[in-house]
């Protein structure tokens, strides 16, 4: 189950787009936003689940993120359970992006 | 081609004015998601997996080779470096910015290009025939109807919010190469026994959760007489489409529930009321509209035949090349579907070596196709050596148009959020199991057509072989279906049973076509061969493991 209020079940991550370039983002221990899933919070505690919550309520409102909803989390693998998110982590598998070169690239 | 007129340059450029004011504010938080989210969606801007997706309107599949450089052009400033064709003759780009993409709409403006109503309730770019203008077998170029179907329909106050999306395909050949049937509204252009030409008029087609094949709702319908009656019809799925529920909302449903003969009642009804006929285009009008799209300066040229001892040359001449109705001249198609690319994909390189082609030998005009692929219309033929050389420099010179390698393929699970399964992969295997091009050749024409979930964007329901990726406990799995047909005999899949993995499922199709190799009789295709034999001596072979 992914939802924005945390409805899930075992270790819990909080994930958006940024409203900017639209890319993926998951919430660190530090409360900031980063690209890299590696550095996510993962958590099972309430306490934590709940602030969580609200940073990414905040986060909505300042505008840095867009639709932020918690996933659950693999407690033995540290991934997330859905196939989808496991893609969000991961990126394409496949990506045209990867023929060009790199300097005529603007990302 | 259609340019623009002064109506439509100012609307479009108001348009990108619009929603650069749209996007400040959302960026200064004026605006909050919630609120945003239809306005991006009607300027074309989803937001996906991993990022934003641009999608370019490609009226009727027609570009010119400035736009095509446009294209290339915002590939590299904005994305990376690449776009992809879609079955709707569209371009999407997979990872813009959302800052940038007020730019973007306004370097497309300055090429007459756009984004709107690719996306949202309404009436979606009018698709065609990919060969229009140039094929033989057509009554005429049915573009100019798709140009007044696009003038009509563009921000049309009463339907910008129907039921659902909405989808609307021309064809003006027996031949189907649009596939009309699977359309809101497919338009076939007929001759009548009096020698006048007007509309067949196809209704509640289209794939998705629920694949329905339209049906006729008026079996020659004057030429005169197309807006006020396609007004008719939208006015009935506006009135009576059903909005409570998303998955029943497009038109298919409304006509599969009310019946034929009383949906045609209805529509007829509601067109009496419609007369006089004061939104008719006129014939004048049409004429004019009718002028912009005049055959190229063909030169006066005889019929040459080209033949080459180079196998992979004279693949392509087979395959990939046709002949256009002028004596002397033929239509090229470039595949973009190379064994280890995603089907569809173009570099922006390769965009710009397609419009230098198309200037140097297509009078500028290049077309996408609902198969992912590009086509140089009005190609002299003895030229045809010289560009195939040039397309083998591009790596866009594979002869495997219509072959098993040729796949239809939606972004799947790489790249979209609806997505249960990834289906670039799975047609990259098959390329690769099957890309000895002897034996495709063998095998002849072969259909395969890739979804990553069950709406349908990669056509799975009409492939000869279809293929929808599932998703069950973390793991993709594929389902089959056999016998769909995507031409004018429009048939659906039947579903074969349990899925598979790739691994097997690429193992079970190989099943099938030897299986069909061995059965078939004189010039049987795949698809005839199901046929005739049925799809349950296919599925035995397709299950002999399981
Ligand atoms: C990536 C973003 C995309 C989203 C969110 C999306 C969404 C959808 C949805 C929800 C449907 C089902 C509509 C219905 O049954 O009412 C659909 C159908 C369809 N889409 Fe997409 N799609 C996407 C990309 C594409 C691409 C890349 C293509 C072409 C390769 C495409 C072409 C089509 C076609 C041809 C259909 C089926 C025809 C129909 O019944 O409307 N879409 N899409
Ligand atoms: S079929 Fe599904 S996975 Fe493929 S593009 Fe359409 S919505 Fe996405």
């Amino acid at each position: 189950m992914s939802s924005a209020k945390h409805k899930g079940k075992g270790p819990q991550s909080l994930t958006a787009n940024t409203l900017r370039d639209g890319l993926s983002v998951w919430l660190t221990a530090e409360f900031d936003w980063s690209m890299k899933y590696s550095e996510a919070l993962i958590t099972e505690d309430d306490k934590i689940i709940e602030k969580m919550e609200s940073i990414g309520e905040e986060s909505e409102r300042a505008n840095d993120v867009v639709a932020p909803y918690f996933i659950d989390v693999e407690a033995e693998s540290g991934l997330p359970v859905r196939y989808r998110e496991k893609f969000r982590v991961r990126g394409p598998s496949y990506d045209t992006a990867t023929l060009v070169p790199l300097d005529i690239q603007k990302v | 081609m259609y340019r623009y007129d002064e109506f439509d340059a100012d609307m479009v450029s108001s348009r990108v004015e619009q929603f650069k004011a749209q996007v400040e504010r959302r960026l200064s938080g004026a605006l909050s998601e919630a609120e945003f989210r239809p306005l991006r969606l009607m300027n074309g801007l989803y937001l996906q997996l991993h990022a934003y997706m641009l999608r370019v309107a490609v009226p009727y599949g027609t570009l010119n080779s400035t736009q095509m450089r446009k294209l290339a052009e915002l590939a590299d400033k904005y994305d990376r470096g690449y776009g992809h064709i879609t079955t709707r003759q569209n371009v999407q780009f997979n990872w813009p910015e959302l800052t940038d993409v007020p730019d973007m709409l306004k370097e497309l403006a300055s090429v007459e290009m756009h984004a709107i109503q690719t996306s949202g309730n309404c009436i979606r770019n009018v698709t065609s025939d990919p060969y229009a203008g140039a094929i033989a077998d057509e009554i005429e170029d049915p573009r100019p109807t798709c140009e007044i179907l696009r003038q009509w329909s563009t921000l049309h106050p009463e339907f910008a919010f129907l039921p659902r999306k909405f989808k609307i395909a021309v064809i003006a050949s027996k031949k189907d190469r649009a596939l009309i049937r699977a359309h809101d509204i497919g338009l076939e252009i007929i001759e009548n026994d009096a020698g006048d030409i007007g509309y067949r008029v196809y209704v509640g087609g289209g794939l998705g959760r629920t694949p329905v094949i339209g049906q006729v709702l008026r079996d020659f319908l004057p030429r005169v007489e197309l807006l006020p009656y396609l007004e008719a019809t939208l006015r009935i799925y506006n009135r009576y489409g059903r909005r409570d529920n998303k998955y029943k909302a497009r038109i298919k449903i409304l006509v599969q529930e009310t019946g034929i003969e009383d949906f045609r009642k209805q529509v007829e009804a509601e067109y009496a009321e419609l007369v006089p006929l004061d939104i008719a285009v006129s014939p004048e009008e049409v004429e004019r509209i009718t002028q912009y799209f005049s055959p190229p300066d063909y030169k006066d040229l005889e019929d040459v035949e080209v033949k080459s001892d180079d196998p992979a040359f004279a693949r392509w001449l087979k395959h990939n090349v046709l002949e256009n109705k002028t004596p002397g001249y033929s239509i090229v198609n470039i595949s973009l579907k190379p064994k280890d690319r995603a089907p569809g994909d173009v570099t922006s390189e390769q965009m710009r070596i397609a419009a230098d082609l198309a200037d140097e030998f297509s009078f500028s005009e290049i077309r996408t196709t609902h198969q992912q692929n590009l086509v140089l219309p009005y190609v002299e033929t003895q030229e045809l050596e010289n560009i195939y050389k040039k397309l083998v420099g591009a790596k866009m010179s594979e002869g495997n148009i219509g072959l098993i390698s040729d796949i239809i393929c939606c972004p799947g699970m790489d790249f979209c959020s609806l997505a249960t399964a990834r289906s670039i992969p799975v047609s990259q295997a098959i390329a690769e199991r099957f890309w000895d091009p002897e034996r495709q050749a063998v095998i002849g024409e072969m259909q395969i057509k890739i979804s990553g979930c069950i709406n349908a964007c990669g056509h799975h329901h009409v492939g000869h072989i279809g293929i929808l990726g599932l998703e069950k406990a973390g793991v993709e799995f594929y389902q089959v279906k056999i016998g769909g047909d995507p031409s004018e005999n429009t048939a659906l899949g039947q579903i074969t049973g349990p899925g598979f993995s790739q691994e097997e499922l690429i193992d079970g199709i190989e099943r099938m076509v030897d299986h069909y190799i061995e059965i078939r009789e004189d010039e049987e295709r795949f698809i005839d061969t199901v046929r005739r034999a049925g799809v349950e001596t296919f599925k035995e072979v397709l299950y002999v493991d399981a």
